[in-house]
């Protein structure tokens, strides 16, 4: 069986981040450090290999990276000075390019100046979008923040939110089946009964609010930030999708819907200035190298959550149309963020992680099971 | 006749006034030279004939019609081209000489990296000065024959020091034999066999090292140090600090009563701490000279000074102890110096994830070569330490004896601390051949045990190695190829982890016994010779020779070689060959100055003789 290369991979993968695959001699010891690997998912070495190699395919349909939480430890011990767990993060971001049936992930990825782009062309939309129904079809006063006659209406954001989350749960639901189809389907992978892929359906909320893998890394700092941004995130997410009728009451304080939302801010306020502190100083091995997407991650982060904080004092503090403006702020980083990180970019692997681990486990449950590779080759050809 | 051929040796610059272009040359893609360019430059313009100071960047492919223009505008007829190999770029400035209308021969080098004296701003400006004034770097210079000095020094007994010494001394001239152990043979003389041959290393190197002690052209200073040296070659000042062995050298007879009656027990530097030796002892029985000595740091009667003990001194029947004998200073001149102060091995406490120094049974390469040895601890036994109750301290300790438990299963670990940026990015080079070694040493003495392997790269590059390699192969070791990535210990069984990457899987292999192949570097003191030598050594250490290709003997500093591992990691052969050559180095220099002594001792003869008749 003939094997593809594609001699380009490996510059290709520069521009996601993984810059020294190139200085690996394939010693094996980051496989053999990680507290992560172990068989049959053996990393990075393996991606390092395929990246030398320009196996673009095996490395399409490899699970390995989403299963490295990068805690730098193959980094640190590597005897070549190379960043095996750098190599990954890189990997992890081409593939999600890979699973991107648009291109457009791959377009944010490979250029700064695109994803920049992208960033003030929503943002301007929903501004001016915004603004305009505020204008026209809402309130039409800015100097209005809640109750009847708000400037923008909950329920209106509601329609607005409903349709967004739809459509890129939609576009990440498309994505999540190409990797399946990748990392599932591909000639080496071994037929799973659909019966398996029920008896472990639990895997997937488990992993995912709990995130215990990224536990086993011997620094459980980056676990408990995580942890804490990811639930932080979660709960303002219901927040506003469900409850924004509650939190936008006021100028009083509803403790019941306002207390979650303090707790959730200081959450994302408090892990987001951890996240940029670590790579602003470069003291941890996982912090050391920053793609020019995780800066436009954290500063919108930090962005939305800052204006989601000020119009919510503003408006506390009888500020109304000053809170109004800062709204439709918020809402220019909100949109924009959550419309190319989710589908697109960083946000994805939300999906794609717990995905990866159930994948793995279904993998070993069929290889139990005594499966064979889908492409296993045709017995009996005769010898040419 | 005579007008003739002087005019055909007098230089350009008598007939027309030198105009002298001074080129400092940076070359593309090396380091930024060590030497400041701008100091040198306002130092060359200063110089006799100096028409212009140009700091040029310099590559490859040169455009000689370009030199030829400047050349041209400063009027130059001579140029100088200083940078560190500047012999490369000559033949592009001598064809611009041509094109500007000059001759192209007046052309001249001056390399920084050119002996001299001491490196840095002094030897480029001497070097540069030499070059615009067309004379002779004068600390390249040698002395009249009659003033040089046909003595050697050679700093370290290991085997390189052994062979240079026997090579210079067979040929009757003097040489010093300066060691700083109490006894010759070096590394060597610890090995048990040799690779790839599996010679007994004691019956190669033994025999030399009683070729030594029997040379009356060859003296031997065990137990020092070199304090001082000045001079240059021809005339080396020597300054040698000799620790006292407080046994008389030429009545002990090495019976052995004195360690029998001394009290002080402690760890054997021989035996790299796996053995145990008195406070009075002998490194090793085959050991040259063949004398017992005293430790100071151990010895009570020194550290009481004089108050307790003395046993010794009292049970020695020949009265060869002198427990008050002092360290003593000798000086002596010399025309030569060879170097060979060979190594250490990496402490693999570094690598604390293969846990050497927390796993009695984790040991580094020497220590295994000890304990596989017949003169060992437990008389060649392949043994694991058992824990064993010390008297004195009252605390239990691990120690090799001769009956301890054989291990099962042997794991020997390639480049600790070697190939790895975070210790030495350099191959050590011998590390794979010796663990092969090991490897047959284990399944020979232990055909029950399992040995495995882990190597990153198997380099078996020298003559027979490879056939070695097979031959271990087939003797049914068990190589992995992928790097360890730790050694852990549960419930008293050692593990090792690692990927065996040939087929992509991580294994956990339970071991007994644990080798480390640890990688060689500068033996301690190296930075403080190259101070006292003044001569250079390279990024990782090892003592840089003048030409890696065509000079890998000489140093810097002309009449100072370099032998053995002292110059970079190399194995037994390559290390006696080197130091015959280096030898031969030295045996040039003086039989060239002995040669043109007699010539002018001729010469002075014959004028006498013709002189006489005329006067009478």
């Amino acid at each position: 069986m003939a094997v593809r290369t594609n001699p380009q991979l490996i510059d290709d993968l520069q521009h996601f981040g993984a810059t020294d695959a190139v200085k690996c001699y394939q010693c094996g010891n980051c496989s053999a450090a990680c507290s992560h690997s172990e068989d049959p998912y053996v990393f990075p070495r393996k991606s390092m290999r395929y990246l030398q190699m320009g196996l673009e395919k095996p490395l399409r349909s490899a699970l390995d990276p989403w299963l490295c939480y990068y805690c730098g430890k193959c980094s640190e011990q590597c005897p070549r000075g190379a960043e095996p767990g750098e190599t990954m993060m890189g990997v992890r971001r081409w593939l999600t390019s890979e699973y991107d049936f648009t291109g457009i992930s791959r377009l944010l990825y490979r250029s700064w100046s695109s994803e920049l782009m992208a960033i003030l062309v929503v943002a301007a939309l929903t501004g001016a979008g915004f603004l305009s129904y505020g204008f026209m079809g809402g309130g039409g006063n800015l100097s209005v923040y809640d109750g009847p006659g708000a400037f923008l209406p909950p329920h209106a954001i509601h329609v607005f939110d409903w349709t967004m989350g739809i459509i890129l749960a939609l576009l990440l639901s498309i994505n999540c089946v190409r990797m399946w189809h990748f990392t599932m389907r591909n000639e080496h992978a071994l037929p799973v009964r659909p019966a398996l892929y029920v008896r472990y359906l639990l895997l997937l909320p488990v992993h995912f609010f709990t995130q215990k893998r990224f536990r086993h890394c011997e620094n459980k700092t980056p676990w408990a930030n995580h942890l804490i941004l990811m639930l932080s995130y979660l709960t303002m997410l219901t927040l506003i999708m469900v409850f924004l009728k509650q939190m936008q009451a006021g100028p009083q304080v509803n403790w019941y819907a306002h207390s979650f939302g303090y707790l959730s801010a200081i959450g994302l306020v408090g892990t987001t200035i951890f996240a940029i502190q670590g790579r602003i100083r470069k003291d941890a091995a996982y912090h050391r190298h920053s793609h020019e997407s995780d800066w436009m991650f954290l500063g919108l982060l930090l962005f939305v959550s800052f204006t989601g904080i000020a119009q919510h004092i503003l408006h506390r503090a009888g500020l109304p149309m000053a809170a109004n403006i800062t709204y439709v702020v918020h809402l220019m980083g909100v949109v924009p963020m959550l419309a190319l990180e989710v589908p697109f970019s960083k946000w994805s692997h939300l999906a794609y992680r717990p995905l990866a681990i159930y994948f793995a486990q279904l993998q070993q449950a069929a290889q139990a099971e005594g499966a064979l590779p889908l492409g296993r080759p045709a017995e009996a050809q005769p010898a040419a | 006749m005579k007008s003739t051929t002087e005019t055909k040796i007098a230089p350009v610059e008598a007939t027309a006034a030198a105009r002298i272009g001074v080129f400092l040359l940076r070359e593309g893609g090396t380091p930024p030279p060590a030497v400041d360019y701008a100091m040198l430059a306002e130092y060359a313009s200063q110089l006799p004939g100096v028409a212009a100071v140009r700091t040029v960047a310099v590559s490859a492919a040169m455009d000689p019609e370009k030199l030829a223009k400047e050349i041209r505008k400063a009027k130059l007829n001579t140029l100088v081209l200083a940078a560190e190999h500047p012999g490369f770029y000559k033949p592009a400035f001598a064809r611009a000489l041509t094109l500007a209308g000059g001759v192209g021969s007046q052309v001249r080098l001056a390399s920084f990296a050119e002996r001299g004296d001491c490196g840095g701003a002094g030897r480029a400006r001497e070097v540069l000065s030499s070059a615009v004034r067309g004379t002779p770097n004068a600390p390249a210079a040698e002395p009249s024959p009659s003033a040089f000095n046909t003595a050697t020094l050679v700093i370290g007994g290991g085997v390189a020091g052994i062979q240079a010494a026997l090579e210079i001394a067979e040929s009757g001239h003097k040489v010093y034999l300066v060691e700083r152990t109490g006894t010759i043979g070096g590394r060597m003389a610890m090995f048990d066999k040799t690779f790839p041959t599996l010679d007994c290393a004691a019956c190669i190197l033994t025999p030399k090292m009683v070729a030594v002690s029997q040379n009356p052209n060859i003296e031997l200073l065990v137990l020092s140090e070199v304090q001082e040296v000045s001079g240059s070659i021809g005339q080396f000042k020597v300054k040698v600090l000799k620790h006292a062995t407080r046994v008389d050298a030429s009545a002990c007879v090495a019976c052995g009563d004195c360690a029998h009656y001394c009290p002080v027990t402690t760890a054997s530097e021989f035996d790299m701490g796996i053995a145990t030796r008195k406070g009075i002892f002998i490194p090793f029985p085959q050991a040259v000279p063949n004398t017992y000595m005293i430790d100071p740091a151990y010895c009570t009667w020194v550290q009481s000074d004089g108050k307790k003990c003395g046993a010794c001194a009292k049970k020695c029947s020949k009265g060869a102890v002198h427990l008050d004998a002092k360290d003593e200073t000798v000086e002596f001149a010399v025309g030569n110096i060879i170097v060979a102060t060979g190594y250490d091995v990496l402490d693999a406490r570094r690598v604390e994830r293969y846990g050497y120094g927390t796993y009695p049974n984790v040991l580094n390469s020497l220590e295994f070569e000890r304990l596989t040895n017949a003169s060992g601890p437990t008389g060649g036994k392949i043994v694991m330490k058992s824990k064993k109750l010390n008297k004195k301290t009252k605390q239990e300790e691990w120690v090799f004896e001769p009956d301890g438990e054989k291990p099962k299963a042997v794991a020997i670990i390639h480049c600790v601390g070697s190939r790895d940026k975070n210790y030495n990015s350099y191959c050590s080079r011998v590390c794979c051949m010796y663990s092969l070694k090991f490897a047959h040493l284990v399944r020979e003495k232990l055909p029950e045990a399992k040995c495995y392997e882990y190597y990153i790269d198997m380099r078996a590059f020298g003559k027979g190695y490879e056939e070695f390699h097979e031959r271990i192969r087939e003797e049914g070791v068990c190589l992995v190829r992928g790097r360890t990535a730790s050694v852990v210990e549960r419930d008293g069984q050692l593990y090792i982890h690692g990927e065996n990457t040939l087929d992509e899987h991580l294994i956990t292999l339970p071991v007994d016994m644990v080798l480390l192949s640890v990688g060689l570097q500068p033996s301690q003191g190296t930075s403080e010779l190259a101070e006292k030598l003044c001569i250079p050594r390279d990024d990782d250490g090892w003592f840089r020779e003048l030409n890696y290709n065509s000079e890998p003997n000489s140093t810097m500093r002309q009449g100072i070689y370099v032998a053995g591992v002292c110059q970079g990691p190399k194995d037994i052969p390559d290390t006696v060959a080197q130091a015959s050559a280096a030898a031969a180095h030295a045996l040039r220099s003086i039989v060239g100055a002995t040669a043109k002594a007699h010539a002018a001792a001729a010469t002075q003869t014959s004028t006498e003789i013709a002189g006489t008749p005329a006067r009478s």
